[in-house]
Parts: C-alpha cells; structure tokens; sequence
C-alpha cells in the first residue's frame, strides 16, 4: 500500500504537502494506522533530507499521541519497559523507539506503549532539528576556524593596535564602547523566525523589525540605546568581566572558567567572549592557560575588560535586549581583534551578518536560544527580514530548503516615509506588563504544529503573511490606524488560533480596560515576542498617547494587582519611552579623560578599591581613580555618585522586620511549632530522614496489583451505581473537598502563586481559573442532584487570603451552594538543603539529559547551588527570601485533619447532618466531579476510603497502586525503593478519593460528637500523625531581585501525603480505575496544548455549567 | 591598464629587481651572517642578492633607511655595484618604501622581494627564477604564494583566487587582503583545493607590472598610508593578476629562531647536508642523555 502520509510529507506538489495530518487519520482504523506508522518509520530511516526525516518523525509522534490511543482496540493497560524508559532519560532516543516498538509488535497496541513512543519520536524530532541548526552554526563561514583552533600558540586573532596606545594624559588604555538597540517586532508573523522554520519554509519566514532606543517612562529624561558594551585592555593577565545591571564582576584567570557558565551572573558576557573569537570554542577543555591565549591576542601579561550594562531594562521585556546585549559584545570583541574593520561607527553589512551568526552561536553555547530577528538591533531603523532559500554553495543546501541566516531588507524613506517614522513614535506605546514568562515550550509548540500543518493552524499561519502584507501596505499609506487594526486582528485570531496560551487573562483585562477608557483613540495591541504578559504594545490616537502612557501604568498596576496571586509576576509592570533607531549599533573609542565606563560600574568597582591602601594599588587603578573623581566633579551625568558611593561603603544598619508580614510574624501567625522544626531539622542533619530515608526498605516486596484488586469503571458503570449515586446526592450525603493549599511549585517553577486561582484555559470564551472549574463541575451535579453539593476549599497560608478576596471579587463565581474555605493549620519553615539530598536527587535518582551544551550549563548551576547549600549552611533555616516564599504547606494530608480541628467539618455537618461521603481531590485533577455512578460505587464498595487511579502513560511519574508486601496500597515515587519497580505498576495514582466519613472518624478514633471538642480532636490528629510517615522533598523557589531577575533555588521541606491512609488496613481502601480524562492531572503548563488537543478540555467543559 | 601590464611581460624581460629592507624592525637582518648552501659564510643579503642576480636579474634597487647604506654595502660583498641604494626617507609603510623604488623600476616590470625571507628551492631552479619563467609566460603580475595555516595570518597578507585550470601551481587572483583575521579569510580567501584552516599568503615575492606603481603612486597621493596588498588588490580588479605556488619554502628570519630555521633549511639543501645532519643527531642524543 502506497502510505498517504508519506507521500504528505514528499510530494512535490504544495497541495499535497500542506494537507493535514488529522485529516487522514481521523478516518484511519487501527489496523491501517498501524501500517502508516510503519511505512513512515521505514522512511524516515532511508531518507536523507532532514526535513522529511523531521516530519515523519512528528507525525509519528502525533499518530501515536492524538490518534492511535483513541481507537477501538487500543489496550489501555500495559507495562513500559524500564530499559525503554532509561534510553530516553538518557537521550537515546532512537534505542528508546526500538524498544517501544518490540513491546508495541509482542503485545499489540496499546495507551501506554503509545504514549512512551510519542515522547521518543517527539524529542528524537527536536534533537534533529537541533542538531542541524548546531551544525549550521558551525558550518557559517567566519565561525569555522573558531571550532578548529585549540592550543593558545594557534591563536589567529591580534588586539587592535589602537587599544594599545595609552593616553600621554594619565595613561590609561582607551576604552572601546559599543551602543546597540534593541529591537521591536511590529507585526509577530507567528513566530516565523524560528529557525526551524525558517529552515523548512523560507517563503513564509518574515519579520519586520525596527530598532529601537529606550527609556523607562518616568524614570528616564531621554530614549538611548539600552544595550552599552565596553572594551578594554588591561595590564594583569586575566579576563575581566563586569555586569553593571547584575552587579557581577570576576576575573577569570582559568581557562575552564571561561566556558563555566552558571558559575555567576556573567554568562552571556562569557558566551559573547567566546562566540566573539577571543576564547573560541575550539580550547574548551584544552587544558591550556587563559594567560597564554590572552599574551597570545593581547600581549604578554595584559589582559582585557569587558563589561556590559543594559541601562536598568527589566528583564523579559520581550524586546531581545539579552540577544542584542550578546551581539553588541561580540561586535565589540570582533572590531577589537579586527575581526570587524572600523573602531569607530557601523558595521558593515557582512559584518552585522557574522555578529548574528555568533550571537546564534553564543546563545547555542548559553544553552539558551531565540529567534534569528533577535539581533535585529545591530541594524538601523526598520527592516524586513525574511528566510531565503538554500541554494548551491551554501552549507544548507540539499539538507534543508532555507538556509539558517535570514536576509535583512532595510526599509527605505519610500516603504516608510519620515513622517510615518514619526506618527508610529507619537503612537505606540511600549509597556511591561511584568509577568514571569517560559516561551520555550510556547517556541516547540510552534515549531510542532507548522511541521503537522494542522489545519486550522495552517491556515492561520496563512493568514498572517497576508497581515504583514497588509501592515506594510499601511506603512507605505502612512495609516497608523490600519496597523493597529492589523496587529489586534493578527493577536485574537492566527496567533491564538496556533498558540492559544499566547494570551492570557492578565493581558485581555488590560485591553479591555483601556478599550473602555480610550475608545477609539485605541487604535490596536501588538503582542511582543513568544507570549503576552510581559512586553506588549498599544496604538493610540497620536493625541492621545501621553495620556494613554498614565493610564497604562495605572491600569497594569491595578490589574497586577487583582491577578497577583494568580499568575506569575517577576516585577512592578513598566511604561517605555521609545524612539527608532536609524544607526544601528554604533561604537566609539574613548581616549583619555573621556574614556569612562558606565556609572554604575564605578558604583561597583570603587568601593572595594577606596578600601584599599592608595599606595599599594597599581599605577593604573590609581590613574582610573583620579580619572573617576575628576569625572564625579565635572560631568553632570555623574552627579550622585558621591552619595553612592557613600552608601555601598557604609551601608545603612539592617534592622529586624517587625510589620505584620516579617517571617516571625508569619510564623506566629500561621501555627509553626518550632518543636517539631528544630526535630526535623536534627534528624535532616544526622542522617535519620532524607532523601534517601524516604524509601521503603530494599527488602519490600513491591509487586501490581491482580485484576481483583481494583474495580474497573472505565466503561459505562451499571445502573446501580447511578441509582444509588442519585439517591445519596438527592439525600445530602455527600460533599466535595478541592485541595487548594498547595503552591503548585511546578506549574509556575516555584513563583509562589496560588495555582487554584490560575486563569489556565479558555472554556466557554473566557479564561477560567481552576476554581471555577471545579465549582462549574459541582453547580452541574447540584443540579443533576436536586440538592446543592457542598464544596470546600483547602487553603493554606499562601493561598486563604488571596482566595478568600478573589472568590469574593468574583462573588463566588455565582455558585449557591455551601461554599466553605478550610484554612489550614500548620506551616513550615523551609531548610537549606543537605549537600548529600542535592546529589541524591541529582546524581542517585534518574535524570533527564538536556542537550549538549544545555546539560553543560544545568551541570555547572548544581555545582554552583552545592556550593551555595554548603556556604549558607546545609539544614539551616532558609530566610534569604520574602517571607512567604519561606514558608512551606506540609503536605496534604493534613488537609483532612485541619476540617476537624478548624470546625470546618463540624459547621458542615450542622448544615448537612446526612452528610457521609466526602469526594476530595487535587486542584489540578479538573476531570474529577462528583459523578452519581462513581458515588454510588464507592457507596457500594462499602470501603473507608474509595481511591481512583488511572492506567499509566510514561509521563506518570511518583509511584502508583501496588500490593506492598502482599496489601494493595498506594505508594508515592518518593518511597519507592527502587527506580524500576515503578515501571512494574499498571495504575498510576489521580489522588481522588471518596472518603466514607464515619468510617474516617472512626480511624481517628472521634465520632460526630467528638467534634466540638477541640482538644480531642487535636490528640486524634497529633496522634494519627505520628503513624505516617514524613517524606524530606526538595522543591523549587524562587528568589526575585534586581530589574526582573529570578533565581530558582532548591530547598527542602518536609510533607506527609493522604495517599498513605492507604496503608492503614483499619480505612479499608478500595480502588476503583477511572477513565483517563476523568483522573490525570495538569501539572506542568506544558501539558495543555495536548490536553486541549487530545479532547480532555472538551471533555471537562461537558461536565461544566458556567 | 591590463593593456599595460601584457605589453610588459610580452615584450620586455624583467631585468630589475626590488628588495626593500627598510623596515623599523627588519632593518638588521639582511646584514646577518649564514652559511649558504655552498659552504660559504655569507650575509643574508648576499644570499639574496645571489638568488637574484642567478635568475638573471641585472640591476637591483635595494630600498633602506636613511643611513644604513655604508652597512648594507658592506653586506653585500662582490655584488655591490649591481646595487642602487633607494633611501626611505620616512617610516610610511611598506607600499611607500615599494613606490620609492619607482624611479628606480621606471616603465619597468620588476621583481620585489621582502629583504628579511630567505628562499630554498626544491630543485636546480631558484625561486625567483621559477617566478620570473611563469611571470614572463603568462605575461602578467605574479605574486608567489605558500598555503598557510590560518594561525599564521596575522604575519601576512593572502589572497582568494580561484586555480587555473589545468595549471598546477597557478591561480587567479580575485582579492588581496592584508593580514586577515581568520573571520575575514574565510569568507573571503577560501581556494578550493586547500586544506582546512589553509590560505594562500604571500611568499615574500612577487613579479610586478609598473601598473602596481601607478596605483601606489595615487594611493601616496591620496593621504595616508599605502599598503602593498591595497595596492595588489586593486591590481586584481583591473588587470590580469596570477598568483603561483613555487617548488621551494620561505622562511622568515624575523620569527622567533627564523635565522635558524633558515640556516637549517641552507644547510640540508647544500653540500653540508650529511655534516650538519651527523651533528644534529649527534646534538640529539646528547640532549636526550641530559634530559634522561
């Protein structure tokens, strides 16, 4: 049979080729899917062109993650082979396919084995593309002999001879500064610059970019280029580097340091060091001395100074500066070594071309990446940049159709006149909307769904193109209007329709706002960069635009403020002043007494020099001094610097916090017994508990389940149970618990949101939080019911108030039923890790291996963060932080206990005195309702505690049900004792149960009476405790500072889970297997374009009414 | 122009030859004493001298710094009075140093060696008689050329040309650059044909039209300094312009143990091969007894 699919991907004709996956499979059987995927594997492994490798590699992946498992005759319960699994930990991914596919071809088709192959064919898929974009890296000519040279006698660079030359003045060497702009995306042509798919679809890769000087609105007397770089030669054998916005310095004096980039703040100074020829990449790991290569390039024992200043733009302002930071160093490096040929002014076409080479090179290195539009700044003015075919001579061609470097067309006076240039100033409006972003796998999602063409995606993107058209036409005409009408429809339609987590809640209510407010004298919104949030633009009414500016600033701050504890922030939302930028990036050389560098690199600098004896330091650092004071007296720019100095040489007394939100007063207020800190603490010290320590002992017989364990209720459940459902919903038996308290550390990486209040995805045409899921889905069985189900809330100290006001901000979302919050009770103080826990789960327990040079630097950061653990003290209390991210929630299954001991149970029960079930289940679970016949099976099962599981897909990560020496229980992953055993497990874990709540008394040894009785009820709890076991897990946090900056810190804390009442044989457990779509749970926001796509939101959009 | 350049080789032998040694720092090395391949002691300039004057050079112009005359004299032994001295006057750059030597070559065409290279060829025939055969055969500018590696490069200039077909040996020369980064070179100076990391830099001796005058005399004229690779890259734009691989090394007796390289490379080329030979293994065996 000739494979549809494969002539999809190879046919020559545009119709054929940009057909849609689905479309073919949707009708497909299993049988002819099958075959499909067989003839694809079989081609991608003898065709020679990566693209089409690339695609049948994707289409595979889809095949197997959207398609094959929801077809009849699909098993949904099968094993994955730990080898299998270990294969793509470690980045063999090719080894990883073939095992799938022996299980998939002895055991027949199956969810699990398909979903473990989605994962392999998907990464395989990236790391190809991947791999070609290194590899076209290299092969740019200019870049190769930097991958070739590797001893320092080799080195073919020579410093230029001007920066040689001391001024007969004071005799310091001159300085050479490099000003860069940033630069704007006007229209945000679908993320057309990525290289992929600019690789494989030159035509439709266009981007027009202007260069732009900035300036923060109210801060800033006047618009400049952001991005400053410096140069210069010094007489020490080291490499000096400075970040002024950062406040790093260092001197390198090792070789290996160069290329250690998570060691400090100064990586990007690093990479640019190294992609600019100076330390090329070829002596990485040479073993050879930086003095040698710097006596080499410089002369023997001088070395050189770079520092870097981006002028106080916060970070992630979606307008590249951290690309154009790179590029204007690597400019500085190549015209200090001749590299470029002018000290002074512009680059030259080919040269602005090598610096975008290496800024892709140095950002490759950083293990970072963007787009090819990033370095635009090193252009002037406005410009066109497209993808261009590959053609005969270039290293691209026959391996891929565009080549890897874009073309840039510089618009001139009559694609955009200086009056247009003028009316886009007066008219646009700049902002920082100040939230904390990860474009990363917003950037794979795209690069995804071109290479399927997915249908609606396809012609979205499409569409796009015609938009840009449409915005350079309206240049041409000079009809700012247009353009804003333009770029708003290009955001609510082609981009959302191929990213729909481009927008989000925080974003529309700000043009709503300012919709209302400014009618229309609005005259559009452009989204910047890979999502909105952070960098964003407004068109106004030229008249308009200073009020516009107010206004944004109030409107951001206000609606920040609303949505703060529901969406990630990194910093207070910013207005921009912007001006064009017609010269591109521009250097000079600066001799003498102007040969200054940034102010704040003084304010950096001096202090520890002034410390110093005058006498003892050299001739040169107290030529830099004099030139420094005189500067200080003369010039106006650095008027202040007296009393900044003064303030960094005698800082102000650090008093203890004594306001309501200190640490203490926290921990006051939200119950932390010490007692028990300092225990855990000791034993986290000795040894006693600890990563380690939380697995069961080798000796446990951990074995799955048989069929009679479980109760399958993945098919439609007989009557029965429906009946007996409605009978106990109609009588008031039964009450919902959403889990709440938790911070969720992996859905934002630690930024200490509260998850429930999370606007995560559009149901209905609004972006609804999880909250309003839940409470949607039990308004529904309210209904259903005929009685209205009570629904409680557990908070904790990071989510009750910002809860409790939300939900009355959105008037409990209408719901009529009893709505209670259960705060909680108890609180940690979250520990400094014990360097053994930090190599534990990083050296001990599987990983995931990055790419090459993305492990290098992951590899580099742990070694950075053992240190810090060891430096700050392993164990001690972690306080460097703003006091809530502090504090730690203990684990859910206190969650249960605080209903008894915070009345919260009790109050119910008086409202509902038939109340005797209890559905508790995570915030993220948003396919758990309280469904009749689920309720009538638990009733009938007759179990203490009914548990739902699912059957496992490789993603199904932390334990699962299993007989645990003979007694079926849940396990978390946490005290698994070993790796595999997991792999052995068919069910994985939803974590929601039903609760039989006498029966649950019962094990606490209280009755309903017992209730009222604060002190009984805390014995019960204290006591029921002690018998489960406490786990030490290590979570991510993160620590804010500077302009938008974020470190993620590993810390550790203590958790005891409700998933172990299992274990007690007196709860008598029960389990019960749920459809998938009824049990996984949204843990990474990376999940949601699957889980949108595969029907999992459609389905809980049926179980909603809004 | 090109008409120029043609009519030149076409119809007139080179009979001149240049060699400039005015350099700040190279102004010493000519006037250091070597054994020639004969067995001979001689100045390094009168190596150079001889290797001229056998390729049938008749008159040549040797290029020094005011006042360094009565020394070069003397370095140049028998051959002095084939000599006439040109004096820089100013340190302006090697193009300058060339152009003084204008009223020297005339309407000529004329051979220009760097006066601080030594050559040794492979074979009977000299390097500067393999240059001036293949000059006079193509009738056009020539420059000698070795593939270099590009750690190198910051010590010469280099060209990119493209090889001539079914000529061993020989290119065209699209571009000159002087001591190009690698950066540049790559983009601009690569020759199929060459190993990676290699480029074709200048062998320190060229056969020139009195074309390369003229633009040297515009470029002087023209304000600030003149380079000779300027001056050859233009050439390539306007006339015919070869560039060839000898049977033969250049080394540089400027580099760090250059005049002992040099003097190596005379001595395994001439009658003392197996003296010198016999002494270095024998220098060999005892260094590796001192370091056992």
């Amino acid at each position: 049979m000739a494979s549809k699919l494969v002539q999809l991907i190879t046919s020559p004709d545009p119709a054929v080729r940009n057909q849609s996956l689905d479309a073919v499979c949707r009708a497909a059987s299993v049988t002819e899917l099958l075959a499909e995927c067989a003839e694809l594997e079989a081609f991608r492994h003898r065709s020679e062109n990566l693209y089409e490798r690339v695609r049948a590699l994707l289409f595979l992946y889809a095949i197997h993650r959207f398609h094959l498992p929801l077809k009849p005759g699909v098993h949904a319960r099968t094993l994955i082979s730990f080898s299998g699994y270990t294969h793509l930990l470690q980045r063999r991914f090719e080894e990883a396919v073939a095992t799938f596919l022996k299980a998939q071809a002895a055991d027949g088709p199956s969810d699990p084995i398909s979903s473990a192959l989605a994962v392999a064919y998907y990464r395989l898929a990236l790391q190809t593309l991947a791999d070609q974009v290194r590899r076209s890296v290299r092969s740019v000519r200019g870049n190769q002999w930097m991958f070739r040279m590797g001893h320092p006698a080799d080195h073919p660079l020579r410093i230029r001879p001007e920066l040689l030359k001391r001024s007969d003045e004071d005799g310091t060497y001159p300085i050479l500064r490099e000003r860069t702009p940033v630069r704007m995306d006007l229209t945000h042509c679908g993320w057309s610059d990525i290289f992929f798919l600019g690789m494989d679809y030159p035509e439709g890769a266009k981007v027009l970019n202007i260069s732009i000087d900035l300036g923060v609105h109210g801060r800033d007397s006047a618009t400049r280029p952001p991005v400053e770089t410096y140069l210069r030669v010094l007489d020490e054998p080291v490499l000096r580097l400075t970040s002024v916005d950062l406040g790093a310095t260092a001197d390198i004096t090792n070789l290996a340091d160069v290329f250690d980039f998570a060691k400090d703040y100064l990586g990007l100074l690093k990479a640019a060091v190294i992609a600019g020829g100076i330390v090329p990449p070829g002596v990485e790991g040479s073993g050879q001395s930086l003095a040698d290569l710097l006596a080499r390039v410089v002369g023997p024992g001088r070395g050189l100074e770079l520092v870097s200043s981006v002028n106080g733009i916060p970070k992630g302002s979606r307008l590249a500066v951290s690309t154009n930071l790179l590029a204007s160093m690597i400019s500085l490096c190549m015209r200090a070594t001749g590299q470029a040929s002018s000290l002074h002014g512009s680059l030259q076409e080919d040269e602005r071309r090598l610096v975008l080479a290496r800024a892709i090179l140095g950002e490759w290195l950083g293990g970072s990446g963007g787009g090819w539009q990033d370095s635009g700044g090193v252009w002037p003015g406005m410009k066109l940049i497209e993808g261009v075919l590959a053609a005969e001579g270039d290293p691209e061609f026959g391996v891929s159709r565009g080549r890897l470097m874009p073309q840039h067309r510089i618009l001139t006076h009559e694609d955009a006149s200086p009056a247009l240039r003028q009316k886009l100033q007066d008219s646009l409006v700049l902002v920082h909307g100040g939230m904390a972003q990860n474009v990363g796998p917003i950037l794979e999602m795209v690069s995804e769904k071109y290479l399927l063409r997915s249908e609606a995606e396809w012609k979205a993107r499409l569409s796009m193109l015609a938009i840009l058209d449409e915005i350079l036409a309206g240049l041409k005409r000079e009809d700012v209007a247009a353009l804003g009408a333009a770029t708003t429809r290009n955001f609510f339609g082609p981009i959302q329709t191929i990213i729909p987590w481009a927008t989000n809640l925080f974003t529309e209510t700000i043009i709503n706002r300012v919709k209302t407010d400014f009618g229309k004298d609005f005259l559009g919104f452009w989204m910047l960069g890979g999502m909105s949030g952070g960098g964003m633009g407004f068109i106004f009414d030229p008249a308009k635009k200073a009020a516009g500016q107010t206004r944004l600033q109030e409107v951001m701050t206000q609606t920040k403020r609303e949505f703060e504890y529901s969406l990630p922030f990194a910093m207070e939302p910013v207005v921009y002043d912007f001006a064009i930028n017609e010269k591109g990036t521009w250097a000079d050389l600066l001799h003498g007494k102007s040969a200054l560098l940034p102010p704040g690199y003084y304010a950096l600098i001096m202090p520890p020099l002034l410390r110093q004896d005058a006498r003892a330091l050299p001739p040169l650092h107290r030529a830099e001094m004099d030139k420094f004071a005189a500067a200080c007296r003369s010039k106006p720019e650095l008027r202040g610097m007296v009393q900044t100095l003064f303030d960094r040489l005698l800082p102000r007394l650090k008093t203890d916090d004594t306001s309501d939100e200190s640490l203490p007063a926290l921990l006051e207020r939200y119950g932390f017994d010490r007692a028990q800190h300092e225990q855990v603490r000791a034993d986290l010290k000795s040894g006693r508990i600890g990563l380690a320590q939380n697995r069961l002992s080798v000796s446990t017989q951990i074995q799955d389940v048989t069929e009679g364990d479980v109760f399958d209720a993945t098919h439609e459940l007989p009557k029965k149970y429906l009946e007996a459902g409605m009978a106990a919903l109609a009588a008031g038996e039964v009450a919902v618990v959403t889990l709440a308290a938790g911070a969720g550390s992996r859905w934002t990486q630690g930024a200490g949101t509260v998850k429930a209040l999370h606007p995560f995805c559009k149901f209905g045409g609004r972006h609804r939080t999880f909250l309003e899921v839940h409470l949607a889905k039990s308004r529904r069985i309210s209904r259903i019911g005929g009685v209205p189900l009570p629904h409680v809330i557990t908070t904790s100290y990071i989510s009750h108030q910002p809860t409790e006001a939300f939900l009355a901000r959105e008037k409990f979302y209408g719901y009529s039923g009893p709505l209670v919050l259960s705060e909680g009770r108890t609180v940690g103080l979250r520990l400094i890790p014990m360097e053994r826990d930090l190599r534990f789960s990083w050296e001990e327990m599987p990983q995931q291996m990055l790419d090459e040079q993305q492990q290098k630097v992951r590899d580099s950061l742990r070694h950075a963060l053992i240190g810090w653990a060891q430096q700050a003290g392993e164990a001690g209390d972690y306080t460097d932080n703003v006091p809530l991210q502090c504090l730690h929630p203990v684990g859910h299954w206190f969650e249960i206990p605080n209903l008894l001991r915070n009345g919260t149970l009790a109050r119910l029960l008086e409202q509902r005195p038939n109340l005797k079930h209890l559905m508790l289940h995570n915030i993220d679970t948003v396919g758990a309702d309280v469904d009749p016949a689920m309720l009538g099976l638990h009733i009938t099962l007759g179990g203490g505690l009914s548990f739902e599981v699912i059957t496992r897909r490789i993603e199904d990560r932390g334990g699962g049900l299993a007989r645990v020496n003979g007694q079926p229980r849940i396990v978390e992953g946490l005290a698994m004792p070993r790796e595999e055993e997991e792999f052995a497990l068919s069910y994985y874990n939803s974590m929601t149960s039903w609760i039989n709540l006498d029966r649950l008394l019962a094990v606490f040894q209280l009755t309903r009476a017992d209730l009222a009785d604060a002190g009984k009820v805390a014995d019960a709890v204290r006591a029921l405790a002690a018998r489960m076991p406490t786990y030490i897990t290590l979570k991510d946090v993160k620590k804010r500072w500077g302009h938008g900056q974020e470190d993620v810190y590993p810390v550790a804390q203590f958790e005891k889970l409700w998933s172990d009442m299992t274990v007690l044989p007196e709860m008598n457990s029960r389990f019960i297997v749920v459809p998938r779509r009824r049990g996984q749970q949204l843990k990474d926001q990376s999940q949601l374009d699957g889980w949108l796509r595969d029907g999992s939101a459609a389905h809980v959009e049926s179980l909603c009414e809004w | 122009m090109a008409g120029i350049g043609f009519l030149c080789f076409a119809t007139v032998k080179i009979r001149k030859a240049v060699i400039t040694a005015a350099g700040r720092d190279q102004r010493r090395l000519p006037l250091q004493s070597l054994v020639d391949r004969d067995g001979q002691s001689k100045s390094a300039l009168t190596i150079l001298l001889e290797e001229v004057l056998h390729a049938g050079i008749e008159e040549i112009g040797l290029v020094i710094a005011p006042g360094d005359q009565a020394a070069f004299a003397a370095a140049a032994g028998p051959h002095v009075n084939r000599i006439q001295f040109i004096e820089q006057s100013k340190p302006l750059g090697y193009g300058h140093a060339v152009l003084c030597a204008h009223p020297f070559t005339g309407s000529e065409p004329f051979l220009l060696l760097v006066g601080d290279h030594l050559y040794v060829a492979n074979g009977q025939k000299s390097c500067a008689r393999q240059l001036i055969d293949i000059a006079s055969a193509e009738a056009c500018a020539v420059s000698a050329v070795q593939p270099t590696h590009e750690s190198l490069l910051p010590h010469y200039g280099a060209v990119g040309a493209r090889r001539l077909v079914g000529q061993a040996g020989l290119y065209q020369v699209d571009r000159v650059l002087e001591k190009p980064t690698p950066t540049v070179a790559e983009q601009k100076l690569i020759v199929p044909g060459l190993r990676a990391g290699h480029y074709l830099c200048f062998f320190g001796m060229h056969a020139l039209t009195p074309g390369v005058m003229d633009i040297l005399k515009d470029m002087v004229g023209q304000g600030g300094g003149a380079h000779l690779s300027d001056a050859l890259a233009k050439t390539a734009g306007s006339e015919r312009y070869l560039a060839c691989e000898l049977q033969g090394r250049r080394y540089d007796i400027g580099v760090k143990y250059g005049l002992l390289t040099a003097q190596l490379a005379l001595a395994l080329n001439g009658q003392d091969r197996d003296e010198v030979l016999t002494q270095l293994v024998e220098l060999l065996a005892q260094t590796s007894r001192g370091v056992a």
